[in-house]
Parts: structure tokens; sequence; C-alpha cells
């Protein structure tokens, strides 16, 4: 191990770049979602490991799929990496090539090209981990590391049809993961079934894991004082109450995702579980303070990209052009990075921070108080709020007098439409790419967990193309294990 | 009153761990520690920098008497010696000044990396990941660099904050790796503090006898790299002073003078020193400040402030005030010739005498601050601010009175005694006084003790004005070096216990004046081969006081020829007291000089031409 650190130390030094490249190869993966892949095979008995570019791991580079870190070899691996190597046998298998920076809902803004949909080369395979979805779906690997920031891991998996898993957040470390958005960011899994995600977090004990370098990950006390109050076992279906958010029902919903939804909803009625419609009236907002709040602190993240220390420099002076960098980041990001950066520039800007930047801090506080009203466990994070029925929107529906009905998980379609084609994504333009994430991103405001499992419809027109539609569970915050209980639950009665 | 190290502390006051080698240190410390109540008010443990801090080679530290003399030179070669007192004021114009002073905190680790502090090291030698802005790398607030900053924040008397939060400001520069510096814009550690200026600190004379100003909020925040500019257009980055913890201490618009900004600055530092919050002063790169200057015409209290500018980095005592006398005039200018004062960031070169535009309103960036997300809020505990509160050093304006009142030194030396060799000065002082009083004591033998004021009086003289004279240029060719002073009061070149001893010969008339002198020099320059008490033995240098026949004969011989002095000391009706010296002047010079006491000459010859009068 020391010997490996030393030569990897060695690496990191500009002098011998050679090194990391005799350890990767370039190659041409069918659908193009690897950027690098390790020739190494891995041992007999090991789980094969797709990595998402956003993560640092040793001799293969992580460039974000940005041209502004091209070949950038990190000097250190992430905490998830090392754990999943240490607890699992993980090997790692390559680079997945994503959206640049995790900016993205097609995994079409990457340096390297997009990433193809298996399912039919002209459909959009989601994003911004789309290369990590495709790697676990044509089997390149048994799980994959992926990025979920307002549903990164969600939307891949469920228009190339595998399981994304997204933890609460603060759960998983994201030492090593370059951020996007720090407070939505979440390092996510993917794979063709739920349990060997299950399996490598919670069967590992990972989840238990604390990591000193990442200040967003729980502390033991929190760890422990989350363990103690959120019950492991998924009970009988029949204890279970399962909400159907009303506000996602919205006009632009695909009639098949429509169609598959209340099918899934039936067919968990008919094995004993609850089924209620449960109301979150800030919904509608959710998706404006996301695309608020997350370019806001992109900008922030990405200022350090500028060529000096590492990454790549404009051959021109750095003082060339309007502004100090300007040449440097003008060639090294991409359109939509460069968007989301003068998006973000401009709401944090001391005109706008009071329209914008704080305002979508205060309707992300609501999206969570949501939440929070509608399942049965109380948040083990924050002191539990007394809601009163007068301070809720009157087309709140009440189960009985004392109140709306509480629920354990809530279920809904994880994105509005099955995968579009990428011709009309790029004639749509990027404002219409955002409204995919509609669903994923209020689980992302609030931190907490949700998975998006595939679902047999009986709907032709979602098997048109091969692609099932896919369900989102969302549940409390730390009730991670029993989400995945009942996700793996659902693959067993063949929703 | 003794501090402990911010490591050692950090450990037991945020981790609940005591170092038993740190107790060891405390009783050896107690029973070496002279029970005396006067030892050392403040800083004692000044010596007790963090236990990692890599020391400060530093750039030679010029001597504030040095520092004083050169600049008085200075002024009286530009004949501007008595233009500073009047240039405090201009008739039918306000100043009004206010400072943000930045100080580097006395800390071994970053503020948010582990990586050590240091000041001359190689270049980039501690530099973590996060200091680099590594992508994927996180901020590791370091919760001991709190405890320079709350001593700092007490000594201001601010109100601490419960729970404080950390803010990126954002810019594009080489020195900031991050493309953003994390500072506390919206919530800070402390707030509501205030200093007070007195008349002895050497505030504008307009301000009377003392002066409070107002601190609006102290807060924590990194530092940048150093950059290193190449003769060919390069620049090179030293990263080792990256996110180096800073505080930045911002007052209330309340001056109206530019002698008491500078006073400010300098009480600042003075407090800052004693309460081992700050690692060095001003001088050596660890304090600068930024004044933000405007006036407006005097006599209607209604009229609001003028536009304001701000000159940046000033990085000397002098050069604030300088700066703004400077800029205050080019903005009264700029008005009486009808002009308008354009809200600015301006710049000021030592040695200039106009301030220099560096960006305007247009060229500011918007700062853009945004909460830090990876950073949770900082919550300090009541226990921590009272625990920091009892062990605080005494403040440098109670040592004073203390040195006055007590020690009876004047207002002005023990001003200097506190501010030399960054505190040091007056450790030594302490050290020498409690050698002096052992010997005393132990002399005395049970009798009644001298009075304090009259032995003390002669430690501050020779602390001060003696040891200051070695080094100066009348010294000869060795006196370019400087005296070292151990934080904690040691001297190498002029050890106190030897000092102590000197002085316990001198007070006790063993040895005269012009003896004392000469042995100091020699044990300055090293020429002595034992110690005081040894060579004083050894070359028979003792005082041997002639005896009163002797002098009563001394008297007859300078008396002669010298009937008209005798006649007017005799019949004049006020005592001429210069002739009476001019005679014992005469009397040194033409007896065996080092045999006569003055003071038992005066006295002698006081009786004589008592007994004239009487017969007169």
């Amino acid at each position: 191990m020391r010997a490996a650190l030393t030569r990897r130390a060695a690496q990191s030094s500009p002098a011998s770049p050679r090194c990391v490249q005799c350890l990767q190869r370039r190659r041409h993966s069918t659908y193009n979602h690897f950027i690098t892949q390790n020739e190494r095979s891995p041992e007999p008995g090991a789980i094969r490991l797709a990595v998402k570019d956003n993560i640092a791991t040793f001799n293969l580079p992580t460039s974000c799929a940005s041209s502004i870190l091209a070949e950038h070899p990190s000097p250190y691996e992430a905490t998830i990496v090392q754990q999943l190597r240490e607890h699992v046998n993980a090997h790692v298998v390559g680079k997945t090539n994503m959206d640049e920076f995790g900016m993205g809902s097609h995994s079409l803004n990457s340096a390297h090209g997009p990433v193809r949909n298996p399912a039919g080369q002209d459909l959009s395979t989601g994003g911004s981990s789309g290369g990590s979805a495709v790697a676990v779906q044509v089997d390149d690997a048994d799980i994959a590391l992926g990025t979920d920031t307002g549903g990164s891991v969600r939307l891949p998996a469920a228009w190339i049809g595998c399981v994304g898993y997204k933890p609460s957040y603060g759960m998983l470390s994201r030492y090593g993961v370059v951020p996007y958005a720090n407070s939505l960011d979440t390092v996510g899994l993917l794979a063709r079934a739920t349990t060997p995600i299950r399996a490598s977090i919670f069967d590992s004990s990972i989840y238990q894991l604390t990591d000193p370098k990442d200040p967003t990950c729980l502390s033991l006390k929190t760890r422990q004082r989350c363990i103690k109050v959120t019950p492991v076992t998924l009970p009988d279906l029949s204890d279970v109450t399962i909400g159907l958010p009303l506000e996602y029902n919205i006009a632009e919903l695909d009639p098949s995702i429509r169609s598959a939804w209340s099918q899934t909803a039936e067919l968990l009625a008919a094995n004993g579980a609850t089924v209620v419609p449960v109301s979150l009236p800030t919904t509608p907002e959710a998706l404006c303070a996301y695309y608020v709040l997350a370019p806001a602190e992109a900008s922030s993240n990405l200022a350090k990209y500028d060529g000096v220390r590492y990454g790549v420099r404009s051959t021109t002076s750095d003082a060339a052009g309007d502004t100090l960098y300007s040449e440097t980041r003008g060639v090294g990001f991409g359109d939509e990075v460069k968007r989301r950066i003068l998006l973000g520039t401009y709401t944090l800007s001391s005109d706008a921070i009071d329209n914008y930047f704080l305002q979508a801090q205060r309707v992300r506080r609501l999206v969570q108080r949501d939440f929070d009203r509608v399942f049965r466990l109380a948040s083990p994070l924050h002191e539990p709020v007394q809601f009163d029925l007068s301070d809720m929107p009157d087309t709140t529906d009440l189960q009985d007098k004392t109140g709306p009905a509480q629920v354990d998980f809530l279920l809904c379609p994880t994105a509005p439409t099955c995968p579009p084609r990428v011709e009309d994504v790029k004639t749509r333009g990027s404002v219409a790419s955002y409204v995919n994430d509609v669903f994923t991103v209020p689980a992302s405001l609030a931190g907490l967990p949700a998975v998006s499992v595939p679902v047999r419809s009986q709907d032709q027109g979602t098997a048109k193309h091969g692609v099932p539609a896919s369900m989102q569970i969302i549940g409390q915050y730390w009730d991670d294990r029993r989400m995945l209980a009942l996700a793996e639950l659902m693959e067993r009665l063949g929703v | 009153m003794r501090r402990t190290a911010t490591a050692e502390l950090g450990r037991y006051l945020l981790q609940g761990r005591l170092s038993t080698r740190g107790c060891l240190k405390i009783s050896q410390r107690a029973v070496c520690r002279q029970s005396s109540l006067r030892t050392s008010l403040a800083g004692a443990s000044r010596s007790l920098q963090t236990a990692s801090t890599s020391q400060p080679a530093g750039p030679p530290i010029v001597p504030l008497r040095k520092q004083w003399r050169d600049e008085a030179k200075q002024a009286k070669k530009h004949g501007k010696g008595k233009a500073k007192k009047d240039s405090q004021t201009v008739d039918g114009w306000e100043l009004t000044v206010g400072i943000e002073v930045h100080a580097q905190l006395n800390t071994s680790k970053k503020l948010f990396s582990p990586a050590v502090t240091s000041f001359n090291d190689d270049p980039n030698s501690h530099v973590a990941l996060f200091d680099v802005a590594m992508p994927g790398s996180q901020p590791l607030f370091q919760n001991e660099v709190l405890i320079p900053a709350l001593r700092a924040a007490l000594a201001l008397n601010c109100d601490i904050q419960k729970t404080s939060r950390f803010d990126r400001k954002h810019y594009f520069w080489w020195d900031q790796p991050s493309g953003y510096q994390i500072t506390q814009y919206y919530e800070s550690f402390a707030k509501n503090g205030q200093i007070t200026l007195l008349a002895r600190d050497g505030i504008a004379p307009q301000d009377g006898d003392s002066v409070t100003i107002g601190i609006q909020k102290v807060q924590l925040e990194q530092d940048t790299a150093k950059t290193l500019a190449q003769s060919d257009d390069t620049q090179l980055l030293d990263f080792n002073r990256v996110g180096v913890p800073l505080i930045e201490i911002i007052t209330e618009p309340q001056m109206h003078y530019p002698r008491t900004a500078a006073v400010l600055v300098r009480k600042i530092q003075m407090l800052l020193n004693t309460v081992d919050a700050c690692v060095s002063g001003m001088e050596t790169g660890g304090l600068r400040a930024d004044v933000n200057v405007s006036v407006r015409r005097q006599g209607d209290p209604n009229t609001p402030l003028g536009t304001r500018t701000e000159i940046k980095n000033l990085s000397t005592i002098k050069a604030v005030e300088d700066a703004i006398i400077a800029e205050r005039d080019r903005q009264i200018r700029e008005l009486e010739a009808g002009g308008t004062i354009a809200g600015e960031t301006r710049g000021w070169a030592v040695g200039s005498t106009e301030t220099r535009r560096l960006r305007g309103k247009e060229g500011e960036v918007d700062y853009r601050y945004m909460p830090d997300p990876d950073l949770a809020p900082v919550v300090i505990g009541e226990d921590l601010v009272q625990h920091l509160r009892q062990t605080l050093a005494v403040s440098p304006d109670m040592e004073l009175d203390k040195l006055i009142a007590e020690f009876g030194l004047t207002a002005k030396d023990a001003v200097s005694l506190l501010n030399l060799d960054n505190g040091a000065r007056v450790q030594y002082f302490y050290r020498v006084l409690n050698g002096l009083e052992t010997m005393l004591q132990a002399n005395a033998g049970g009798e009644e003790m001298p009075v304090l004021k009259s032995y003390a009086g002669v430690v501050g003289n020779w602390t001060i004005h003696e040891l200051g004279r070695l080094t100066t240029s009348k010294a000869g060719p060795f006196s370019q070096v400087e005296l070292d002073f151990t934080p904690g009061g040691e001297c190498a070149q002029v050890p106190d216990a030897e000092l102590s001893q000197l002085l316990y010969q001198l007070y006790t008339k063993r040895i005269t004046g012009k003896v004392a002198k000469e042995l100091l020099m020699g044990l300055y320059l090293g020429d002595l081969d034992a110690g005081i008490l040894e060579t004083i033995e050894s070359r028979d240098l003792w005082f041997q006081e002639l005896s009163t026949e002797e002098y009563n004969v001394q008297i007859d011989t300078v008396l002669e020829g010298e009937e008209r002095v005798l006649h007017e000391l005799v019949k004049a009706d006020v005592f001429p007291q210069r002739k009476l010296m001019f005679l014992i002047g005469k009397m040194i010079r033409s007896g065996p000089t080092e045999r006569i006491d003055p003071a038992t000459a005066e006295q002698l010859l006081r009786t004589r031409i008592a007994e004239l009068r009487a017969g007169a």
C-alpha cells in the first residue's frame, strides 16, 4: 500500500503524466459511457465498480467531463471509493461519462461527446450520471457511483431502466466528489436491481461510517441519534402507508407514465398497503428554487478553475481578454456550465440576491416542511414542528378531523416523460430540459432519500422503446434502508 | 495569570483532553516562578507559542525607540517637526475616519485545514489539498483558532456571538486559489466592542484626556497566498500563507484626528500582543490596516458625512497617520475647488505625500457574498468565553498604571517599556527587578527595605535608557548588534541576573555609576571573562569613598580661588543651585574621581556653606 502511494505521489508530479496514461485506456465504449477504463481486470470475486468522472480515484484522471480538467490526475482518492474497495472488495473498472460538472439532464454536455442510450441510439440517457447508468445496464459494471444534486442519478436510471438510489444528504461522504452544488450534492448508486445497492451500503455497514474530511458528513453523534429513532426493517405491507403526492399529477405528465403510476399504486394496495393521496403544496415552486440555488453554488464552486494550479490553462496571458482568466475559463468550460455560472453569478449579485437566492432558500425550507408534515416518522434532524391546520392550504386533503394522512413513503414517477429523442432535446433548448427534474428536485432540496425503480407497465406506449416507466420512492430522512427494502419488495411483487 | 498554549488549551476546552506533559510543565513553572505579586502582569507566557508553529525567523525588528528617533530625524530633515502638530486639524473642516485592521492570529493550524502555519519556511511546504482548492477537497474548521480570536475580541470588549457563520467573498486573483475568500460577512463572531485611547497613548491633543472608539465587529477570515514577483513578467506563488487565520477588526467611523487613528492601530496591536492573540507586529507584516476617510464642513452637525474613500493596505503606524492627512487634504482641496469626491479605493506608498487612485466604483467587484454550504455554523459556548475572560492577561492600560503608580516610572518611560521588543522588554524589567529585590532583601537582614520606587526607578532607567544606549552609534563598531529578547524577557547579551548584580552594587553605592556603565558595555560586548561580581573583584573596581576628612580637604582645595562664587553662595537670597553644581563638578574633576560620590560631595559642601551662611 505504501509503495502504491509513493508511486501515485510520483504520478501527480507534472514530470510523469505518462504513467497515468499507461494505466488507463481511452477505449471506445459502445455507448460512449466510459471516459477512461482500467486496463487491469478485476480479481475473481471482486465487485466491478464504475465511477462517475467527478469522483476522485487513483490511477484514472478525474476530469468531470470538462476540458478545463482534461486528464486531471487527482492526488487523492474519494472516501466513498476507498470505502467500497475496502468493505465490499470493489474494483474500479473505469470513469463514466457525464454532463460536464454534473450540469445537465441528458448526458449530452460532455467534452467527450454524448452518452448513447442502449435502448435506442437517438434517445436521451438522462443525466447527468448517464455513463454510470449505461455501464450497469450493459453489464460493464455490477454497481456504479453517480452523483445526484437534483436528480442526476434517478433520471438516467429511469431512462435507461435500472435502479438509481440517492441517499439521505450527509450519509455518504462527499470528500473527493467535485462539488456542483454542495448543499444538494450526494453520492448515489446505480445497479440493475436494488439488492446490490443495499448490500454494498447497508450490509457492509458503510452507511455507519463517518468521515472527518467531509464537514457535511454526519458526525458519529448525529448518526447514532438517526439510527436510534429510525426503524430498520420494513413491516408487513398491511402496516405501510404510501402517499401519492397530488401536485405531481401535472398536466405535462405523459399518459403512459400516469397509468404506470396508478397501476403501481393499485398493485401495492392489492398487496395490503394503504395508499392515500397527500399534498405537498410547495412542489410547483421547488424547481424554480432549485435552478436558483444550484447555479448560485455552482458559480462559486467553479471559481477555482483558473488553470493556475491544475487543469488546462490558456496559452495567452491570464490577464488577456476582458477580465482575469477569461480566456482560460472561456475555452475550458462548455456552454451549459457557462450558462449556469452566469445564472448563479447574477442571482448572487447584490441587486438580485434578495429576490432570488434568499427567496429560493425560503422556498427550500417550505419544501422540507411539506415533507415533514406528511411523513409519519419525525425527522431526526429537526425539532418536531407543530402543524396547524389553519396554516395549511385549503387544498390540503384531510384524512380525518385531526389532519391529513401521514405516510411512510411517497410514490411518484421519477420523470414526467419517457426518454426524449436527443434531436428534440437539442431543438427545445436548455430551459425545457430543466423541466425533466421537476419530480426529483424536491427530495434533493429536502435532503431526503429517494430511489428510482423501473416498473413493468402494461402500457404499450412505454414498451415501444424497451424502456419501462420508472417510479420514485421518497422516504423520511435516514429512512433509506426501509425505502430500499420497499423497492426490493416491489421488484419481487413484479410491479 | 498563566496563559496556556493555544493547542493545549484547545485540546482541553474543545476535546476535554488534558496533557500530562502540560501538567508537569505547570508545576515546574509554579516552582520556578517568583512569588512576588508583581511578576509579570501581562504576557508572562508569551513564549508559549502553540507547539507546532514554526518559529518565525523574521526580518530584523526595528526597536521602537530607534524607529521614533529615525522618524524624528526624518521629520526634522523635511522641516516637518512642527508641522505635524498643526496637521491634526484644518480650519472649517471635520475629518471622519474608520479603520479596518487585519491581524494574523497566533495559531499552529490554518483556519480550514490542519496544515501548519509558518513564517519563513520553504515555499509551498505547508499546504493541504484544500489550501490549493484541489477539486473535491473540503474546508475543515480548526476549533483551536477560536482561542486567540476570542482573546482578541474580549480584549476589545466585544459581545461574543453564540452563533456565527462563514460566507464566501468572491473575486478572482491569483493569490486566492478558490476564487473566493471565506470570511464572516453576515454573522461575525464578535460585535459591539470598544477601545479607549488615553492622552498618554499619544492621541491628538484635541481629543483631550481620552476618547472611546466603538468596534463594530470582529470577524474570522482566511489570508491569501504570497506573491513573489520575479524580474521578468512572472509571479511565483507561495501557498504557505493561504488560509492562515486572520481577524478583521472594523471600527465605527468615530475618529476625527489623524494622530488618534494611528494611535488606535498601535493600541490594537499592543492589546493583541498582550493577550497573546496575534503573531507579530505591524512591522513584520502581521498587521495591516485599511482606512476610510471622509471630510465635511464644520458647523452644522446635521450635515451627512462626506463621501468616503478607502486607503488599502497600510502596513506601518506612521503610514496610517500620513495617509490620512494626505487624503484629507486632497479631499478638502477637491471640495474647495468646487469638485466632488468619488467613492473609490486608493493606495499609499511609504514616503509619498499623496494617495493615489487604485480603482473607482465602476471597477468595484460585486463580492456576491454567499453562505458557505460546506461549513456548519460556529457555536461558541459560554463556558469557553468565561474561561478565556478569566485567564485573559491584564490589559496594557492597567499594567501601565501600575508601572507609573507603584514603580515610579514616568508615563513616557512606562509606555516605552511596554512597547519595546514586542513586550519582551517589560518582562526583562520584572526579571531584573526581582533579582535586585532578592539581593536587597538578603542585605537588609530583617531591617526595613528601601522604598520600592527608589530602586524600581533605577531598574527602569537602566533597562530602558542605559540598555538602549548600548546599541546606538556612539557605542562603537559593535553597536550594530541588537539585543535579543525572548518573549519571556530573557536576554542573551545582557543576562538579567548580571544586570541585577550590577544594579545591586550600584544602588548600594559599592560601585560608581561610571564603573557600572563601563561594566554594562563590557558585558554587552562580551569583554568580561567572568561575571560582574568577579570582574569588580579582580579588577578592583569597588568604590572606595573618601573619608569625611579627605572630602573636607578636597573642599578646601576646590574653594581656593573661588571666593567670588563662594560669596554669592553665602550671600544670595535665592540659593544659586547652579553655582553649587559648578563647585561639585570641579571637585570631581580635580580629585580622585573614582572615589567621589557626588551625593556625598554635595552634602558636605552644603554643610560647609550652611556653616558660612550661619557665620555671616
